[in-house]
């Protein structure tokens, strides 16, 4: 087994080294932005609460430290809507297709498209 | 390649009716859309947005009006709430009492946040961090900015505050108690920095403009004439 | 909205909720359970077994514990602040000894400090 502590998630990074802090604001991309609003939209609007966000946030176990920060809130969300039943894994699955094809995206999960975009 | 359809998140620049100063240079700069094509988490945010649309759960509207606050309103609120704070002794005592009746008074909605306004002072320096994701008073100072959001910045500022502080321009002697925030719950933090001296007779727009967002979290300490 | 408005004087009443009840009062000294359950926990692993002194109450808040999973929060817990110094906290901090750190701590996650609890100093879960 390995020393990892108890129950630990992975977002409870209180406490651990790291490295130097770079201080200068990146900013948010657009869609960091729109994804922001839509969170906090479907908070007003009683859809989801920031509670249930953090807690499928944190169950990302080992993904959540290779993702940023936007990443994460939007898998955190698609957990819970899921989970909610508002949509379907397959409405999702049609929807994300649909959206490539509107903008010519290669249908890809690992295209080279997502390297770029970083 | 150029997509054509990549307008598609163009908007049209809305006429705000506040008078702010976007020469601000504490905030990032705000672009209209990304450059290149949608990645695959762009993709699933927009592809959830459009079904919860379609399914009339939220409008395209109520999203676009929460990204206006964000990027429009919530940026400009601390420096003005904490500029009435060095300005008006009451106030500044009712706002460390209640920080949300307070911001109230100033027509500033915080909306579910509960905020604690903690004071700098010759003996104490507090600083605000979340260990735990990256809660702050969002609906008062907007976005958290890059470096607060990051693992090296909620890893280390709980155990080293003195160090992080050193890394952002800011050294504190010893007598001096640093004071950390880990704000892990419903509480949501704002410094009341040290007023500087200099500033005898300004306005509280002058004083805002040297009310920056890094010195309301702590890290730096306002300055005249950066 | 302009800056320079003067807003009317508005009634000054706390948008806190008033704790129904409360075991702690400020200036208690408590220790925060060393526990360490699954599921979601607003208490950082780093503070848990730590000792500290109730800094203020926050109030009655829905327990996130609950909320996290689609339950209501209800009944709502008492949500205290609590300051440790740093040196209590973390083994080898470097700064000095009045330094403090603050953090929400729910009353669930509170037990008071006794005799046979002294200081847990150095200690890492």
């Amino acid at each position: 087994m390995s020393d990892k502590p108890l129950n630990r998630g992975p977002h409870d990074i209180g406490g651990e080294a790291a490295g130097p802090i770079d201080t200068t604001d990146h900013g948010m991309k657009f869609w960091e932005r729109q994804a922001n609003a839509l969170r906090s939209t479907l908070g007003a609007n009683g859809i989801t609460c920031v509670d249930e966000l953090r807690r499928a946030a944190e169950d990302l176990g080992d993904e959540y430290r290779g993702l940023q920060y936007f990443e994460i809130t939007t898998r955190a969300l698609r957990t819970v809507l899921l989970e909610k039943s508002i949509f379907s894994e397959e409405e999702l699955k049609a929807k994300m297709a649909e959206i490539r094809a509107r903008f010519n995206v290669p249908d890809e999960m690992e295209s080279p498209i997502k390297a770029k975009a970083r | 390649m150029s997509n054509p359809n990549f307008d598609y998140y163009a908007r049209a620049k809305q006429e705000h009716g506040h008078d702010h100063n976007h020469d601000h240079d504490d905030h990032a700069p705000v672009n209209e859309h990304d450059n290149g094509p949608p990645s695959d988490y762009e993709i699933m945010s927009r592809a959830m947005q459009e079904l919860l649309e379609e399914k009339g759960l939220i409008t395209a509207e109520q999203v676009r009006r929460r990204m206006e606050l964000f990027d429009e309103e919530f940026p400009y609120r601390g420096s003005r709430v904490i500029a009435r704070a060095w300005t008006d002794p009451a106030f500044k005592a009712r706002l460390l009492a209640d920080g949300r009746a307070a911001c109230a008074e100033m027509d500033i909605v915080l909306e579910s946040e509960r905020l604690i306004a903690v004071e700098n002072t010759p003996d104490v320096h507090n600083v605000i961090v979340c260990t735990l994701c990256s809660c702050y008073p969002r609906a008062l100072l907007g976005m958290p900015p890059t470096w607060y959001k990051s693992r090296n910045y909620r890893s280390r500022v709980v155990f080293e505050p003195r160090t992080v502080l050193h890394e952002f321009g800011t050294v504190l002697p010893d007598h001096v108690t640093v004071r950390v925030h880990d704000s892990n719950a419903d509480m949501r933090y704002v410094v009341i920095p040290m007023r500087p001296e200099g500033t005898e007779g300004w306005s509280e727009e002058q004083l805002a403009e040297i009310l920056t967002r890094d010195a309301l979290v702590g890290v730096t300490v306002p300055r005249i004439g950066r | 909205m302009a800056a320079s408005a003067k807003p009317e004087r508005q009634s000054f009443t706390s948008s806190y909720t008033p704790a129904p009840g409360h075991r702690y009062d400020v200036g208690d000294r408590v220790v925060v359970k060393r526990a360490f359950p699954p599921g979601h926990r607003r208490t950082p692993y780093y503070i848990r077994g730590k000792q500290g002194v109730i800094e203020r109450i926050c109030g009655a808040f829905p327990n996130p514990e609950e909320l996290a999973y689609g339950f209501s929060g209800k009944p709502e817990k008492t949500l205290y602040r609590v300051r440790f110094p740093q040196q209590d906290v973390w083994p080898r901090y470097a700064g000095p000894a009045h330094d403090i750190i603050e953090m929400e701590i729910f009353e669930h996650w509170l037990e008071p400090a006794s005799a046979e609890s002294p200081p847990v100093k150095g200690q890492t879960p």
